[in-house]
């Protein structure tokens, strides 16, 4: 009865999750914290939305290994996201850039909000 | 001023409405239009039959194909470029996490648009390249990059994506 529940059990210990997944180990927790930051920071390409960090996509999985690596040898985070943008286009920036038609995307609201409240002081005066 | 309101109220949605139309009905291809040329990366890969790929067959105009005999879409769009082919469009596989010989039983079996394949078990140059999954598609002129699709090549993406930007390289040659 004993070695069954010990068999039993053995198979929830050997299916926990750390047996499938890449284990990233760091020099200092700088490095660590700098990983993390980074890989929720660049967006899947092979998602609709959603970083690297949240994506289990073969690309993903591959731009994570090259993230740590990268940190490893010394880039900055600044070289990360090149090194990424110059293969993968700027779609991997979530932060889009300032240019074109992007500064609808980063003065709309603002210029939206101005005009509610000039909109609704207006009518109060009346 | 209580016109103005009224019309500004009126006008909100409108403006609202077209903001949001033109982004959701934007065309699927306009991202791939919008591709900046970048020159194609530096490797050192063989091809499938274990000879080193030279730069130098990336000289004037290839498309370059992204597949794998796991992938299921690229079965998909192999007739179409096999059409390509037999249109003397010059066509150089990419081989992409693959092992070469489930890629070249797949070879023989559905036969072989490619002037060569370049095997990249690893996706390393894929990456260099920034394929995100198989089947893509790049066009090359001069080993500069200078166009890309991911998903399945077809007739509409071919006319829509492709087939300009190679008129446009054949009148300057």
């Amino acid at each position: 009865m004993n070695k069954k529940f010990l068999i039993f059990f053995s198979f929830f210990v050997l299916s926990m999750p750390t047996f499938n997944q890449m284990v990233y180990e760091f020099q200092d927790s700088l490095q660590e914290k700098r990983f993390y930051s980074l890989i929720s920071e660049i967006r899947c390409p092979k998602c609709t939305s959603g970083s690297i960090a949240s994506s289990d996509a073969p690309v993903s999985r591959d731009l994570k290994k090259k993230v740590y690596e990268l940190i490893l040898a010394g880039s900055s985070d600044e070289e990360i996201k090149v090194y990424v943008s110059e293969r993968f286009g700027n779609f991997s920036d979530y932060r889009p850039a300032l240019e074109g038609a992007n500064y609808i995307l980063w003065f709309g609201p603002f210029v939206f909000l101005s005009l509610m409240l000039v909109i609704f002081f207006l009518k109060r005066r009346v | 001023m209580n016109q103005f309101l009224r019309f500004s109220i009126l006008l909100l949605p409108i403006l609202i409405l077209l903001f949001f139309g033109k982004v959701l009905l934007v065309d699927e291809d306009t991202k791939f239009k919008n591709f900046e040329s970048k020159s194609f990366p530096e490797f050192q890969l063989n091809d499938l039959n274990g000879n080193p790929v030279k730069a130098k067959s990336l000289d004037g105009l290839k498309l370059v194909n992204v597949w794998a005999s796991w992938c299921i879409t690229c079965l998909v769009e192999h007739p179409f470029l096999t059409q390509l082919s037999d249109k003397n469009i010059q066509i150089i596989g990419l081989n992409y996490k693959d092992s070469d010989t489930k890629a070249i039983a797949w070879l023989q079996k559905h036969g072989n648009p490619y002037l060569f394949s370049i095997y990249d078990p690893r996706g390393d140059l894929a990456f260099d390249l920034g394929v995100t999954g198989a089947p893509e598609s790049y066009l090359i002129l001069d080993n500069q990059v200078i166009a890309h699709t991911q998903g399945e090549m077809n007739q509409a993406k071919w006319d829509n994506i492709f087939l300009p930007l190679i008129k446009k390289a054949r009148q300057r040659s």
